[in-house]
């Protein structure tokens, strides 16, 4: 049962076409040769200038319609040569071409439809001008559409209808982003800037305008980022089991939907507004929340803009049980103004929430706060207590590693269970993402040089619902290529979202290993790169200026004491289940499975911490092999220490750095 | 049987399509591509392609966000 197709006839061929397409684009797929004047294929069809008509057939009825936006619904028979769509053509034709003689699209135009005729419409209004505006109206509509502002817009009505900006003045709000300029089919805008002096500004302009145009078309049946922001990520990673949940105990809750992108839509966000980080993007990812009241802190009953919240956040509010899209904008806007990172917030929240539960702490330890999982306003008054430096929300501020060592040290807590539980390496904890199920990923975490966060490598849906890298190999690659190429972007300034949030629609023809590289985008990034310094670039050559200072990183983490094995060690809750609660939450599902499967075990009879202790034994295991895979594919020691070849090859090898890790090789 | 990411396996009914294989494994994401044997299947077909016994299907889901 095809319910999403439907045979039209074209010129008296059968054809069978995707519902709800426009017609044009399906004349054109066919062969079929249709001229247009206002259609550009990036942007929304406008149906003006009505040269694309063609006879339709539909319930033994007869009509031209225009076909660029003529959205297929039913079985139609199509005549795209009938002697009144030519007439038609025809006429419009040398009404254009007696207006515009001398602009090469329309002599075209005047060609494909047989009008030959120069002087039929002659008038006063005639510009000879090559380049002359002939009010297609693509500017006006790639204002709007790809950078959503309105600066450029028509005045005057019937024959002095003309394109202009507000006034017909130089209007301050324009950005400067080329995009009128790239769609105008006359060249009667032109740009004349070259800010930065780079090497070849076309080429950056063209290659950017394709991104601009994809943002525009596609972006809206893919990541939804201009319209909700990355908090569109909230609804994915509950659906796949991803999403940290009391200190990344579980990978969804019931509740999510109190804080996922459509909630945020439908209550929160409430500018319909672009709002990038600069000017000019067209993707404009970062939301605003206006007029929301505050119930706490030092602005109590302030009416204030929440800039966000981003998925990070939203995942934190998650990850600490607050499943309170009231208690997500408080906890926003109080992180964001005190100045403290609302993922470090959240994830050692999310710690001392789970101590708190299991007795580790009490009451006492934290100034009378009941802190369990979902405990908003406690969170909360932590928050401010951290901010103004008195109380328990000092020492929460002081992050998970600390406060480890302080209550085994003062109130004999059970270390190795913080240990377990304490979702944090090299001091900085985790970003929102549960990574147990995923080994690569396990290693794309605690390998970062920062600390566990995600910008190396995300690293999740490759490895654990695809099992597209299966292999140590195939994950030592990985982990190879993706940090790479993600320090890249940060080397030149650029943004990582326009890579893969939203994707070329051609992206699908690639095979698996390829489309994850989202290869047409890497071109791109590759001529913005050259666009501005004259000097062509590949794969070889980006991976080598990223691993530079990659390398040149570790050596610096190893001469500040860190950057060796044991400093890419991680808690076991990223790795698998710690408690019974979390082992049998997908016993069923996974862990039995894979330990008759993989580990080759029989699970049946054994009891739950029988399991636990097969389970972990074996994904340590997996979790060093990993490791061990990527330090060799990196070039680094067993320890995890760049080899001097190593820097050596990459031209990097100054006496100073190699003082550092000389004692280190093997 | 039906194989999928070359690891899981998913029980083969008469007349069960792409969609419905992608219902069953819960893969609802928007940027998934779909192999059946090596062949890509167009989104629009998801819910007309059938599936034959011992097919191997795989659902790629491409990464965004991070
Ligand atoms: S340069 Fe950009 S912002 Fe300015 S008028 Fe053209 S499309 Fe609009
Ligand atoms: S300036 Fe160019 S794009 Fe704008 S209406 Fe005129 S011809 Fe069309
Ligand atoms: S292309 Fe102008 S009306 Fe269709």
């Amino acid at each position: 049962m095809a319910t999403k197709k439907i045979t039209i006839k074209i010129d008296g061929r059968e054809t069978e076409v995707i519902k709800d397409s426009f017609l044009l684009g399906v004349l054109r797929d066919n062969g079929v040769a249709v001229p247009t004047l206002c259609h550009h294929k990036d942007l929304t069809p406008q149906g003006t200038c009505r040269l694309c008509v063609v006879e339709i057939e539909q319930n033994g009825k007869k009509k031209l319609v225009t076909s660029c936006n003529f959205p297929i619904r039913g079985e139609i028979s199509v005549d795209t040569t009938s002697e009144r769509v030519k007439k038609h053509r025809k006429t419009l034709a040398e009404m254009y071409l007696g207006r515009w003689p001398k602009v090469p699209i329309i002599q075209e135009i005047a060609a494909i439809c047989g009008a030959t005729d120069k002087d039929k419409y002659k008038s006063e209004l005639t510009d000879e001008n090559e380049k002359a505006c002939i009010l297609c109206g693509h500017c006006v509509h790639a204002c709007e559409e790809f950078v959503m502002e309105k600066i450029l817009d028509f005045a005057g009505r019937g024959i002095k209808r003309h394109m202009t900006m507000p006034f017909g003045e130089v209007d301050p709000h324009c950005i400067g982003c080329t995009s009128c300029a790239y769609v105008c089919p006359t060249g009667a805008i032109e740009i004349v800037d070259d800010m930065n002096g780079p090497h070849d500004a076309k080429l950056i302009r063209d290659y950017g305008m394709k991104i601009n145009a994809e943002m525009a078309t596609l972006d809206k049946s893919q990541c939804r980022m201009r319209e909700v922001g990355t908090a569109n990520i909230v609804d994915v990673m509950d659906a796949y089991d991803l999403l940290p949940v009391h200190n990344y105990k579980f990978g969804q809750h019931v509740d999510t939907p109190n804080i996922d992108s459509k909630m945020l839509k439908a209550k929160y966000v409430t500018q319909g507004l672009p709002d990038g980080c600069w000017k000019g993007c067209s993707m404009a990812c970062a939301k605003t929340v206006d007029g929301f009241e505050l119930k706490t802190g030092p602005y109590k009953g302030s009416k204030v803009t929440v800039d966000g919240p981003e998925y990070e956040t939203a995942a934190a509010a998650a990850n600490m049980g607050c499943f309170d899209g009231d208690f997500l904008m408080e906890y926003n806007f109080y992180c964001d103004t005190y100045g403290v990172d609302t993922i470090s917030v959240g994830t050692c929240m999310a710690f001392v929430m789970e101590c708190f539960e299991n007795g580790l702490i009490d009451k006492e330890v934290t100034g009378g706060k009941e802190l369990k999982f979902g405990a908003t306003a406690e969170v909360l008054q932590c928050l401010h207590e951290m901010a103004l430096g008195e109380g328990f929300g000092v020492d929460v501020g002081m992050g998970i590693r600390y406060l480890k060592g302080k209550w085994a040290r003062e109130l004999g807590a059970d270390a190795d269970f913080m240990q377990d539980i304490g979702m944090e390496v090299k001091g900085l904890e985790y970003s929102e993402y549960v990574c147990k199920e995923s080994l690569a990923q396990q290693a794309g975490y605690t390998m970062a040089v920062k600390g566990p966060q995600h910008d190396e490598a995300w690293l999740i849906f490759m490895d654990m619902v695809n099992n597209q890298i299966p292999s140590f190999d195939d994950k030592a690659e990985a982990l190879y290529y993706y940090p790479l190429w993600r320090t890249w972007f940060g080397l030149n300034g650029l943004c990582k979202l326009i890579w893969n949030d939203v994707v070329p629609a051609t992206n699908k023809n690639f095979p698996p290993q390829q489309a994850a590289k989202v290869p047409e985008h890497v071109e791109d990034f590759f001529k913005f790169f050259e666009g501005m310094t004259g000097e062509p670039l590949d794969e070889e050559k980006m991976l080598d200026q990223s691993a530079r200072v990659h390398n040149l990183q570790r050596v610096m983490s190893r001469m500040l004491g860190y950057g060796t094995r044991k400093d890419d060690m991680p808690p076991y809750r990223a790795v698998g289940p710690v408690t019974g609660e979390e082992y049998e939450s997908r016993a069923e599902k996974l862990y039995d499975k894979q330990m008759k499967e993989i580990i080759g075990i029989d699970p049946t009879g054994k009891s739950t911490e029988e399991k636990m202790e097969i389970t972990r034994k074996h994904r340590v295991e997996q979790y060093n092999k990993v490791v061990d895979a990527a330090y060799d594919r990196r070039g680094w020691t067993r320890n995890g220490v760049p080899k001097i070849e190593r820097l050596k090859e990459l031209g990097i090898d100054l006496p100073e750095l190699v003082e550092i890790i000389k004692d280190d090789q093997e | 049987m039906i194989t999928v990411n070359n690891r899981d396996r998913l029980e083969w009914r008469e007349g069960m399509t792409v969609q419905d294989l992608l219902d069953e494994m819960g893969y609802d994401y928007v940027l998934i591509t779909v192999t059946v044997n090596e062949i890509l299947i167009p989104e629009e077909d998801y819910d007309s392609y059938e599936l034959e016994s011992g097919s191997n299907v795989v659902v790629f889901h491409l990464a965004h966000g991070g």
